[in-house]
């Protein structure tokens, strides 16, 4: 019994690291760009599909650091066409166009890589379980804790240490501020939703190792992505990694006892944190009021 | 005033193509049930459109109180009574009585956080729904059930669309009534200005809370007619999906606007139909038609009407 | 008995003292003038007198009832009105609209879905009254974010007027005006208080304004009051010259 309560958990773990990395990604888009970004997911997806096409060429290893500069590549172009005309409107608007292009996107995966799942190939080792007992800790599983603990990380230490960091961290504080001391918030707002379609990358890419890839992958992630972000705070980073781990070994904890209440928890606990601290455990008062 | 004379005729012209759909629905490549749908829709967004562009607020989970009705309906009619017009009644009340529980919840926050409490609660409902087989279908949908006789009349497509038709006409008569009142007033002056409403002694919560649960109620009331259009429910009827294309059909037709909803769902349904009869990829066109709508249309097609008139 | 009486009010925010030991009187019909340099603490008394927060010290005493912790919506139903400095108007509203609501929400009607003829008449007549009032009836259909500030502003007055206010507060009424607007804003002001007998007190920069219109004026200094008098004796004045209009006056 203890065993299954520690499976189902561990499963959740890794769920949530994919909901950590989706939300850190959604989080940075929100801060600096002020974009509900909807089309997140359709990115992830994007980007593991690509990894798939790339594998034969670069391997696993190549796949999963060229797949996100190119999804960040396609996020560029979509700042550049779409979202760019929508940062100084009602967030309604911004909200109903990445709408679209989630619809755009999982349609236009399923055209091109069809409406059947296909699977995305890890290297061998990493398929091995670590531990007789623990066989669901696999290699690979703890190479997407890993991974999502480090990247984040690495997030960290852009924005703290470099001039790129600082000026996001100032953009979001207030953008007109440093418009004025000289800094080209165009490029800023650009380079900040590459880095953020990035982190979707990334997700995608090790949910397809996992979970194999879909044309609604997407869709599937980007709502408990939304409610890690709400749960662990709006404007913070740190916050949405909590977040997502914490929905995400919910989740699985309560496929152990009720799996029928396995996603609707998710939202519960995202009601509840609203009603009783509604900007979350690391969050800022009164952002977005 | 020539502007008046206009939009009475207007008016006239589109009540006449109303009341008339069987005849020429037919002609144009079109079928009755389509303009069924098309009304079921622009009630639901009309219902939408009271709160989100007569109050100011952004629920992106209006479908839950669609599906709530179309499952209220569905299964009263399923389980419980051969009365169509009671089904409806039950399946509104039911999306109603949610939209008045859960809408002080919402508005307990305002801005982002109220969007996301709004797609929290629809999200919930939609997972019951799937989880819930054994009492819903689950995935595969609410059957076992059909509009049954009202005063011996079948139902049959023809005579359904002027059932909805009426409940159309009476959902909108409440609405353009509240509207045109002190309390339709209220709501618009919190949409303009909160700040300024509480400095005069309104407690602005309570009355998007009551906006919130009128939009319930009319949705709830189209979902009912939508679940007695398909003789089906299902889950799609309570996901952020179908909550995403009532936004689109409310902005579409025109935010501002009292018959914006009516257009928007028009254009939404028509091309849906027609579209998704001609290629495969249909949600590319629809989600162009988001993106391109947002991006050059944000008045919507009676709003970019209303700027001309006005200058 | 005074309309309005402050005694010995102070307001602290932590080490700053924006008001020290006021004390002063409004009579019934007085238009009254508050003058003084910025940051001499007069913004900080209309937000004390129209219940934004309470005073450190001291006691605010409104038609002889204390009123000293009293929130801003329950003075509103008391009779003390207060325009802002930044206008809060409806402005996607037309003037007619903008005074309606404040017209219903003064009648308490705001809950109604519904309305008889015979309320609606009473509703649009008293709207009429209010644009006739401030003279902006050749105005009504106007969108009011597409006017002028001034005529703003004149809006934001009739808003005020919607609550047949006792004591009505307006915080810099010419700000930001041109001259014809500011002799608009003035005649109002003059008319309000000598036709309609609305005791009136403002905040006022503009110095032609406050002499020519005010029955009595206080002026403040670095939170304390400096003098207090009618127009002929604040001119006089060496303390209120030094400190405010400068020794040319």
């Amino acid at each position: 019994m203890l065993l299954d309560i520690v499976f189902n958990a561990f499963n959740g773990l890794i769920q949530g690291s994919f909901y950590a990395l989706m939300a850190i990604g959604l989080s940075l888009i929100l801060g600096l760009n002020g974009v509900i970004n909807f089309a997140h997911g359709g990115f992830m997806a994007l980007a593991g599909y690509l990894a798939y096409t790339l594998d034969p060429y670069t391997g696993f290893w190549g796949a999963l650091i060229i797949g996100p500069i190119l999804a960040g590549g396609i996020g560029y172009i979509v700042e550049q066409l779409v979202v760019r005309r929508l940062y100084l409107r009602d967030p309604l608007y911004s909200l109903l166009a990445t709408f679209g292009l989630a619809l755009i996107l999982q349609d236009m995966l399923r055209t091109i890589w069809g409406a059947q799942g296909v699977p995305l190939s890890i290297p061998d080792f990493l398929n091995q379980p670590v531990s007789n007992t623990y066989f669901f800790v696999t290699g690979y599983r703890l190479l997407v804790v890993a991974l999502a603990i480090i990247s984040t990380g690495g997030l960290f230490a852009i924005l703290r240490y470099t001039r790129l960091g600082v000026r996001i961290r100032a953009g979001n504080a207030d953008l007109e501020t440093i418009s004025a001391l000289g800094v080209n918030i165009y490029l800023l707002r650009s380079a900040n939703f590459v880095l953020g379609i990035m982190f979707a990358g990334l997700a995608g890419i090790l949910a397809a190792g996992q979970l194999g890839l879909t044309p609604t992958m997407g869709d599937e992630l980007i709502m408990p992505s939304f409610v890690a972000i709400v749960v662990g705070g709006v404007g913070s980073l740190f916050g949405s990694l909590l977040g997502g781990l914490i929905i995400g070994v919910a989740s699985g904890v309560t496929t152990a006892f009720y799996p029928a209440a396995s996603e609707v928890v998710i939202y519960l606990i995202m009601g509840v944190m609203l009603i009783v601290r509604p900007r979350g455990l690391f969050g800022q008062e009164g952002l977005f009021e | 005033m020539i502007a008046e004379q206009r939009n009475k005729i207007v008016m006239g012209v589109a009540a006449l193509l109303l009341l008339t759909v069987p005849f020429w629905a037919g002609y144009v490549g079109g079928y009755t049930d389509l303009a069924s749908r098309v009304l079921i829709y622009a009630l639901a967004a009309m219902g939408l459109n009271l709160l989100l562009g007569f109050t100011g607020g952004l629920s992106f989970g209006h479908a839950a109180y669609f599906g709530l009705g179309a499952y209220g309906t569905g299964l009263m009619l399923a389980d419980v009574t051969n009365n169509t017009l009671l089904a409806l009644l039950v399946g509104t009340l039911v999306g109603g009585l949610a939209a008045l529980l859960l809408g002080p919840i919402a508005v307990r926050r305002r801005g982002i956080y109220f969007s996301m409490i709004t797609i929290a609660i629809g999200q919930m409902f939609y997972f019951i729904a799937v989880r819930w087989n054994s009492f819903t279908g689950g995935e595969d949908g609410l059957t076992g059930f059909s509009r049954q006789p009202i005063l011996g009349l079948s139902l049959n497509s023809t005579q359904f669309y002027y059932m909805v038709l009426i409940f159309f006409c009476l959902g909108a008569l409440l609405l353009w009534t509240i509207l045109n009142s002190p309390l339709g007033h209220t709501f618009v002056a919190i949409r303009e200005n909160q700040k300024r409403l509480t400095f005069l002694g309104i407690r602005v919560d309570r009355y998007v809370a009551l906006s919130f649960a009128i939009s319930g109620v009319v949705c709830a009331l189209a979902g009912g007619l939508n679940a007695l259009l398909d003789n089906f429910a299902s889950p799609d009827d309570l996901r952020y999906t179908l909550s995403g294309n009532f936004l689109i059909i409310v902005v579409l037709g025109g935010m501002r606007n009292f018959w914006g909803p009516l257009v928007g769902a028009a254009i939404f349904v028509l091309v849906q139909n027609y579209v998704s009869a001609v290629t495969q990829n249909w949600m590319t066109v629809i989600g162009l038609v988001f993106v391109l709508s947002v991006m050059f249309f944000p008045l919507g097609v009676l709003g970019f009407f209303r700027r001309r008139s006005r200058a | 008995m005074s309309l309005l009486k402050l005694e010995n009010v102070s307001r602290r925010f932590g080490a700053l003292t924006a008001l020290n030991d006021i004390s002063l009187s409004v009579e019934q019909g007085e238009l009254r003038a508050v003058i003084g340099p910025n940051g001499a603490g007069k913004t900080t008394l209309f937000n004390l007198i129209s219940g934004f927060f309470p005073p450190s010290d001291g006691k605010i005493i409104f038609e002889g009832k204390q009123i000293t912790a009293v929130n801003p919506a329950a003075l509103v139903k008391m009779g003390i009105i207060r325009t802002f400095q930044i206008t809060e108007v409806f402005l996607d509203l037309t003037v007619y609209e903008n005074l309606r609501i404040a017209v219903e929400t003064a009648m308490g009607l705001n809950l109604r879905p519904w309305v008889s003829r015979g309320t609606r008449a009473k509703i649009s007549d008293r709207v009429d009254e209010l644009m006739a009032l401030v003279k902006i009836t050749h105005k009504a259909d106007r969108v009011a974010g597409e006017m002028s500030h001034g005529d703003q502003r004149v809006v934001e007055v009739g808003i005020a007027l919607s609550r047949s206010p006792k004591l009505l507060l307006l915080d810099e009424p010419t700000a930001g005006m041109g001259d014809e607007e500011t002799n608009h804003m003035t005649g109002l002001i003059r008319d309000l208080n000598k036709q309609e007998k609305i005791t009136i007190l403002f905040i006022e920069h503009d110095m032609n304004i406050v002499f020519g219109v005010a029955d009595k004026i206080t002026v403040l200094d670095n939170g304390t009051m400096l003098a207090e008098g009618n127009a002929a004796e604040i001119a006089a004045n060496p303390r209120v010259q030094r400190a405010y209009l400068g020794a040319a006056a």
